[in-house]
């Protein structure tokens, strides 16, 4: 094949085995054969391994050889190894875009079964890509900055340890809470399994580290409103929402909440699960960070009503840090990378109606239990029922919203070791008899089994059972005034019933209520469960399917303290990769105006990069090539045809058509 | 004196491919995903009475133990109420299987005699399929009967009752075109009344 003015068309075709995953289903040599056949086509091969080191030296010594100035390989998918392939071409000397790859492991060997078939599809392919690749022009890659800042949005164990990693290393982080303060679940445990660390001991100080750093922006109380741009240079708009008050004023002296109007606390404290009441003026916890108050606007009259005697303005009078004209603020920041550690939420245990959660007051969750516990609780510490007595035999129902398709199909991974933790916890503080009712104990961890064997030695009950119900209804004395279990041990081989005082659900994890809209806020993806989804469950854990973007903590899956600290590293060394290299190679894949563009503006909203704009000397569309990604919008829509795109000229896709379209060979 | 029998399960003691057979009818594929959590027997009301739990009989069934499952009297005892399939965390439909291995029980004819629930069972069918109503005076005698007529005279004083407050009529009940009847069950589900095992014949040979 020649053209006029321009050399001829030497195209060297390969086509991979890749071992048995492409040569079971399509009939490499025949593919080779009948490229061969195919004008321009210098030269054709089958090789077993076209990525290995020997594939790709093949080919470059026969573009040197044989004078190639065209190359296709026939292998897998161009996210694994286009890169690979243009890299090894570049070596032979030609420019890495006359290189051109064709899918026919994904695209026929993989969801064919009949050799035939899948061998004339192949071969189908392979005449599209001969006829693109002679319209190849030599292209060049560009760079584009990254902005060196990380957004990093939670402020759970997780974020706060990514926030802290990249702030350490230097980098500029912003980190948004959407509560008053840090700390998520975290903050709300009193101990940690297995080694029954105080979960404030080890957290606080990490909290203080991330409010005091000269490297980090902490937001609390606001949320991401809005992304837009693109990875290394994200536009992110916060939305801060009215705490009503100055957060630079308020010291924490909680003078406020001592002169609030109402004398005694009054309503559901979110933060001991509404085990404890608060005024509408408060400090969420003890260690709250930043130590600042936050009147609640659903309860405090002057908010709702603005009839109020203001009692904790005079309180704050020297101070001056409340403020009720404080409305919304939205802020604006530009970060090359972006770390969602947006956590969960732990199951509704009224979903379960069998366990009687909501309907016997003294069946808790294992949140508030872990409330219970904590010194700085709603009782101080001490495991009493709702009445006040000490129980003397508690039932910790394991699986509740977990591994049941009723309503959560997963494990949540943590429940069985922070049973194990309540059981060891209420057996040292009241002597009470714990049964701890189960399907299957999981205990894999450094230490854990052990602590189960610790468990055992204490004389804590292990039932293997699914419970069926939790009743009030006694059919025997002995079960007069308590909760009854109904059981079967499945060990034993007996149906029990087991009178107890107190009965633990150990509810399991689930998306957070709104994780679908956070998912589109940062364009990423769930799983079916609803936990947001890595690039690859084994390779890319921490990257997502939007470049920039990477996840830690339990929004992407259950996990315990050590694995979600293990991932928010992770997460923050991946982004440090990004700010570190400080460009990015961008694909030559940009758009750009021809000479007869009208001046329409109708490809001017459409750009999702904001990368047109329209020359005033030309009055014509003018495409920013550091900014355009190659999405090819504005080429579709232009009305008179006028933008075209590097990679995917009409010609060039004009002819990969004809090609796929060719009369069929004969195999 | 303690009596010592041997209790364990040889591979000969296994019926091959009766759990596969089981788990290929409609209705009960998803004993596959048993994870032998003990919610059904937690749950049902009658696990009490049981020689082997629901849970025992799923996985009996499924290890291809089919004389353990098809004479236990767990089957039996099922009394319908289907609190282990809403319950269960697989959506296992342990009653309808439960049904099933009622229905192998029978062509077996492996099931306890005079139990008086396949008794009724059989006894309720017959007597709707023939005369299209149900007579309850004769049914209760001719469960009796089949069962163990001699607590017929312990009952006498319920059946007073029933009799006074018209729960229980003496009336034989019938419907009309009997004919019609048998037709249409016969082309509803190719079900032919001389085509069901003979109770007369499994009566005597239980009896015996």
């Amino acid at each position: 094949m020649k053209r006029n003015g321009e050399p001829e068309i030497r195209v060297g075709f390969y086509v991979c085995h890749c071992g048995h995953n492409i040569a079971n289903t399509v009939d490499c040599a025949a593919v080779a054969r009948y490229a061969a056949t195919l004008p321009g086509v210098a030269l054709a091969r089958d090789y077993k391994y076209m990525c290995s080191d020997p594939g790709q030296e093949l080919l470059r010594q026969d573009i040197q050889e044989h004078r190639l100035n065209r190359i296709i390989v026939a292998s897998c998918s161009p996210l694994l190894h286009e890169h690979t392939f243009r890299e090894a071409t570049r070596k032979g000397g030609l420019n890495p875009f006359f290189f051109h790859m064709v899918n026919i492991r994904e695209h026929a060997a993989w969801v064919h079964t009949d050799r035939r078939e899948a061998t004339a599809k192949a071969q189908a392919l392979v005449h599209a890509a001969v006829r693109r690749v002679a319209h190849h022009q030599a292209l060049q890659t560009k760079r584009a900055p990254i902005h060196p800042a990380v957004l990093v949005v939670g402020g759970g164990i997780a974020g706060i340890h990514a926030a802290l990693t990249l702030a350490d290393a230097g980098k500029q982080v912003f980190l948004v809470e959407r509560e008053p303060s840090l700390g998520g679940h975290m903050a709300r445990f009193d101990k940690t399994f297995p080694t029954l660390d105080c979960a404030a001991c080890i957290l606080t100080p990490k909290m203080s580290r991330v409010g005091s750093h000269p490297h980090i922006t902490l937001w609390t109380y606001a949320e991401v409103a809005k992304v837009e741009g693109y990875v290394g240079n994200y536009e992110v708009t916060v939305r801060h929402k009215p705490r009503y008050v100055d957060a630079s004023r308020c010291v924490g002296c909680q003078d406020c909440i001592k002169a609030c109007i109402y004398k005694e606390p009054k309503f559901p404290d979110t933060f001991n699960a509404g085990l404890s009441k608060r005024k509408p003026v408060y400090l969420p916890f003890p260690q709250a960070t930043p130590q600042v108050v936050v009147i609640d606007p659903e309860t405090c009259i002057q908010v709702k009503t603005g009839k109020c005697k203001q009692t904790c303005l005079e309180a704050c009078v020297d101070r001056r840090a409340i403020d009720f004209t404080q409305r919304e603020t939205l802020e604006r920041v530009t970060v090359g990378a972006i770390i969602v550690a947006t956590g969960f939420k732990t199951f509704d245990a009224s979903r379960a109606p069998a366990y009687g959660y909501g309907v016997y007051p003294n069946v808790y969750t294992a949140l508030e239990v872990e409330r219970l516990v904590n010194a700085s609780g709603p009782t101080g510490g001490a495991i009493v029922l709702r009445d006040g007595r000490q129980p003397e035999r508690v039932g910790i129902i394991h699986c509740v919203g977990s591994r049941d398709e009723k309503t959560n199909r997963w494990c949540s991974r943590v429940c069985c070791m922070y049973a194990l933790k309540l059981a060891h916890l209420i057996k040292e503080r009241t002597g009470a008899e714990v049964f701890n009712f189960y399907i299957d104990l999981r205990t894999p961890g450094k230490g854990y089994d052990e602590f189960y064997g610790q468990l055992l030695e204490e004389g804590v009950q292990f039932i293997r059972g699914r419970v069926g119900e939790v009743t009030d209804w006694a059919f025997m004395p002995e079960e007069e005034g308590h909760l009854v279990i109904r059981v079967e041990d499945t060990l034993a081989g007996y149906v029990r019933r087991i009178p107890v005082d107190m009965v633990v659900l150990a509810v399991g994890l689930e998306p957070q209520a709104d994780a679908q809209a956070v998912r589109r806020l940062f364009n990423m993806s769930c799983g079916g469960e609803g936990f947001f989804l890595e690039r690859h469950p084994k390779l890319a854990p921490v990257n997502t399917f939007t470049e920039g973007v990477f996840l830690a903590g339990c929004c992407q899956g259950p996990k315990d303290i050590p694995d979600t600290v293990a991932q928010a590293g992770a997460a923050a060394a991946e982004a440090l990769v990004l700010l570190d290299r400080g460009y990015l190679e961008q694909e030559p894949n940009t758009a750009f105006v021809l000479e007869d563009c009208s001046g329409c503006k109708s490809c001017l909203p459409l750009c999702p990069y904001r990368a047109i704009t329209i020359a005033p000397e030309t009055e014509r569309a003018v495409i920013n090539e550091a900014l355009c990604k190659g999405c090819g919008t504005c080429v579709a829509s232009c009305p008179s045809g006028s933008i075209g795109q590097n990679l995917f000229t009409d010609q060039e896709l004009f002819s990969e058509i004809e090609g796929l379209l060719a009369p069929a060979a004969a195999t | 004196m303690i009596e010592i029998k041997r209790t364990i399960k040889y591979e000969t003691d296994r019926v091959k491919g009766f759990g596969r057979e089981v788990m290929s009818v409609p209705g009960c594929e998803q004993l596959e995903q048993c994870i032998q959590c003990g919610t059904c027997s937690g749950v049902c009301p009658l696990s009490i009475y049981m020689d082997h739990s629901p849970r025992q009989v799923m996985a009996l069934t499924r290890s291809d133990f089919k004389r353990e499952v098809l004479s236990s009297v767990t089957i039996w005892l099922c009394a319908s109420c289907y609190a282990c399939a809403a319950e269960c965390p697989r959506h296992i439909r342990i009653t309808d299987i439960m049904y099933e291995l009622k229905q192998r029980a029978i062509q077996e004819g492996v099931y306890p005699r005079r139990f008086p629930i396949p008794v009724l069972a059989r006894e309720f069918t017959r007597m709707a399929q023939h005369w299209g109503r149900i007579t309850e005076s004769l049914l209760v005698l001719r469960l009796l009967w089949r069962t163990n007529w001699l607590e017929a005279f312990g009952m006498w004083r319920l059946g007073l009752g029933l009799w006074r407050t018209g729960r229980f009529s003496l009336r034989h009940e019938s419907i009309r075109q009997r004919a019609d009847l048998t037709r249409m069950m016969a082309s509803v589900d190719d079900v032919v009344i001389g085509a069901l095992p003979p109770p007369a014949a499994n009566h005597r040979r239980g009896a015996r």
